[in-house]
């Protein structure tokens, strides 16, 4: 599809791979909050890391004062991530003031993304949080206590929905309320469940039964989906009598005579009649004629 | 800025003489080829002059084996429908699983509707196993669908030799090759080397014809029921009043295609000397594809630890127009199913880019190429949390192992 990206977009992407001064392309040496999300397998990746100014008495009161990221992805997860940045560093955030920022504020901040590339902007708000609840344990804070509930944590135990991207269902349903989605495309464009192989869409349990159950509708789907049928099968076995008899032919008549004159033969297959064979140096002609009359009149001889 | 086009899979520029040669049919020339009357005799002239050029360009098969359709896809799933609809007792369908979506998707619509259908696989370097080809053949397959050459690799399949192989194992199976992305960039004979193939499809802008316009051959004799009814147009193989205009178009780029099939080598050397340069500049680059036989026109490059769609944005910033393999630039989330058969290495698998040439295309074009995508491959690896940027390597803590299956 053809780029909808903003002006705006535009811009903070080619600064930011460009390292033009004031970006925040790379890595903070020996950070307080360091977190990480997506995986190369799955096309984007995030690493994030920020540095406080670390307050004497109360770890509460620490402010960041630096953010970084290295970014494994498309145009506007780049941008997304650069943008993530910047918003902490002006808004002089406590991490856990931080945390309010939001997908919608980086989408803000970017002038807009197209829908399909919502999920690249959702990255940038979960390794954030991460990265808070590693900040956290360095710095002995307790986060439940500070009012906050961090809720990825042991969502990676949930049982997986989309398979194909890893996606948990524990995830999927904070995620369809949070960001008040109510389409399966909704899933797909903001959190990418679901944007593959489409098996989870309408099984039971699957997407369309957790926007039901968020959304107060009935589930729909019972039993199972119609299976599809299996890929073939192989062509029928080829009868094992005659094959060993051309084995034999070959082995004792057609193999010594042409290895006499340097070449060669394999037999690659046999189907009913048809003897499909690999041959060097040798006559397709003289292969079917000594079958025809060792074994019978019908064989014939292709040669692969 | 000027664009540097190097997408020509994807369409190709219009050639000017081909605007030339429609233009009447758009203004003056306007009768319907059908009517009685003086007036549409020209008309009808063209078309049968279209069909010439087009079966010369196949390797001079007589013309009345030259059905007009709106596309490839058209022409796809006329083939493989209409082949099914003539013979409904066979039940077994032969394809691979790197086939353009047009083929792909259609064999596995018959899936669902109870057809046994076997997707062949692929090896690294893009190939079809000729011995895992002959075991899945079967003397009551139906159609044996498999493309010429891959619109995203360029890899291509001895589809003469396949077909051959198909029809001595049954004369009755029809064999259906895809050639959209080979038809005008090398020579194909229907008379000669290819003389195997039942049905043949492609499209018109992969050559430099307008997008709107494809054809299929059909053998003479092939059983093969129509997808469009409700006229007798084309010898009542594809109802449907003639789009006049782009079918001249199609034949005037056929023609043009014929005169230009020369141009292969200087293609070629385009090509070989962009992969040679690029290779030479960029570390961990594979090149998809550079074992097995090729277009001369295509380079399928996969990038490790990058992702496509930031580099064809960079490239864009300079005038280059490519494509990629990658999820992001597919809408469907998935990187490239013609690079998952081929089990290209996770780590590259999203920063495929493919650059495809043609006969417009200049060697500044192609040095301007090999000036400016080392330096973007290099801007993405800074910014990727897998490149260790100070050694010019993937960091040591890169994955690099298989990735778990699903």
């Amino acid at each position: 599809m053809a780029w909808e990206y903003s002006e705006k977009t535009r811009q903070i992407f080619m600064d930011a791979v460009h390292g033009k001064p004031g970006t925040h392309m790379g890595e903070i040496e020996k950070p307080d909050g360091f977190g990480e999300h997506g995986s190369i397998v799955c096309g984007d990746a995030l690493r994030f890391s920020f540095r406080v100014r670390k307050h004497a008495t109360d770890p509460l009161q620490d402010v960041i004062t630096e953010a970084r990221y290295l970014t494994f992805g498309c145009t506007s997860a780049i941008a997304a991530s650069e943008a993530l940045c910047t918003l902490i560093e002006q808004g002089q955030f406590t991490p856990i003031h931080a945390l309010k920022i939001t997908t919608q504020d980086i989408v803000r901040f970017l002038e807009g993304l197209p829908a399909q590339k919502i999920h690249c902007s959702v990255m940038g708000a979960e390794a954030l949080e991460s990265a808070v609840y590693n900040w956290a344990q360095k710095r002995g804070v307790d986060l439940a206590q500070a009012g906050v509930q961090l809720q990825t944590k042991g969502e990676d135990d949930g049982r997986i929905v989309c398979k194909c991207f890893s996606v948990t269902e524990p995830y999927i349903r904070r995620k369809i309320k949070e960001l008040n989605l109510r389409t399966i495309p909704d899933i797909t464009n903001a959190i990418k469940a679901g944007g593959a192989c489409a098996s989870c869409h309408h099984a039971p349990g699957g997407l369309q039964d957790l926007l039901d159950e968020a959304w107060g509708r009935k589930p729909m789907s019972g039993g199972t989906a119609p299976a599809l049928p299996a890929a073939a099968a192989p062509g029928e076995p080829s009868p094992f009598q005659l094959y060993k008899h051309i084995e034999q032919v070959v082995a004792q008549s057609i193999r010594p005579a042409l290895q006499h004159d340097g070449g060669d033969i394999e037999v690659v297959d046999v189907k009913d009649d048809l003897v499909y064979c690999r041959l060097t140096g040798a006559c397709k002609m003289m292969v079917e004629r000594t079958l025809k009359e060792e074994i019978n009149e019908h064989l014939r001889v292709i040669a692969v | 800025m000027k664009t540097i086009y190097m997408d020509n899979n994807a369409t190709t520029a219009i050639a000017p003489e081909v605007v030339a040669a429609l233009t009447p049919f758009l203004t003056d020339q306007y009768f319907n080829p059908s009517s009685a009357y003086e007036q549409a005799r020209p008309i009808s002239a063209a078309l049968n002059n279209a069909r010439r050029e087009v079966a010369a360009l196949l390797g001079g098969v007589t013309p009345d084996q030259i059905t007009f359709t709106s596309c490839a896809t058209e022409s796809n799933n006329w083939a493989i429908g209409g082949v099914a609809r003539a013979q409904p007792q066979r039940r077994h369908i032969l394809t691979t699983a790197v086939e353009h979506p047009a083929v792909l998707e259609v064999c596995k619509d018959l899936a669902r509707q109870g057809y046994e259908v076997t997707f062949l696989p692929v090896d690294r370097s893009g190939q079809l196993d000729r011995d895992a080809y002959i075991r899945a053949l079967r003397p009551d397959t139906l159609l044996v669908t498999i493309m010429h050459a891959n619109n995203e690799t360029g890899v291509l399949f001895p589809v003469a030799e396949l077909a051959r192989i198909a029809h001595e194992t049954n004369p009755a199976i029809v064999f259906h090759t895809d050639a959209t992305q080979a038809i005008g960039k090398i020579p194909v004979d229907l008379t000669a080397e290819f003389e195997q193939v039942d049905l043949l499809s492609f499209s018109g802008h992969k050559l430099h014809a307008p997008k709107g316009v494809g054809a299929l051959y059909s053998k003479r004799g092939t059983p093969i029921r129509p997808l469009l009814i409700g006229g007798h147009q084309e010898n009542n193989r594809r109802a449907g009043t003639e789009n006049v205009p782009y079918i001249v178009a199609l034949g005037e780029a056929c023609r043009l295609a014929a005169l230009h099939l020369a141009d292969v080598d200087r293609i070629r050397g385009l090509r070989n000397k962009l992969e040679a340069a690029l290779v030479q500049r960029i570390p961990y680059l594979e090149v998809n594809g550079r074992d097995a036989p090729r277009l001369p026109n295509t380079l399928n490059l996969a990038c490790h630890y990058i992702e496509g769609e930031s580099i064809l944005y960079q490239l864009n910033e300079h005038g280059i127009c490519a494509s990629s393999g990658s999820a992001c630039t597919s809408g469907s989330l998935e990187p490239s199913h013609v690079l998952k058969a081929m089990h290209v290495p996770f780590t590259a698998m999203h920063g495929s880019v493919r650059f495809s040439l043609s006969r417009y295309t200049t060697a500044t074009e192609v040095n301007r190429v090999i000036e400016v995508f080392p330096e973007v491959v290099a801007s993405l690896r800074r910014i990727s949390p897998y490149w260790d940027a100070a050694r010019d390597a993937p960091r040591p803590t890169a994955p690099h192992e298989p990735p778990p299956q699903p």
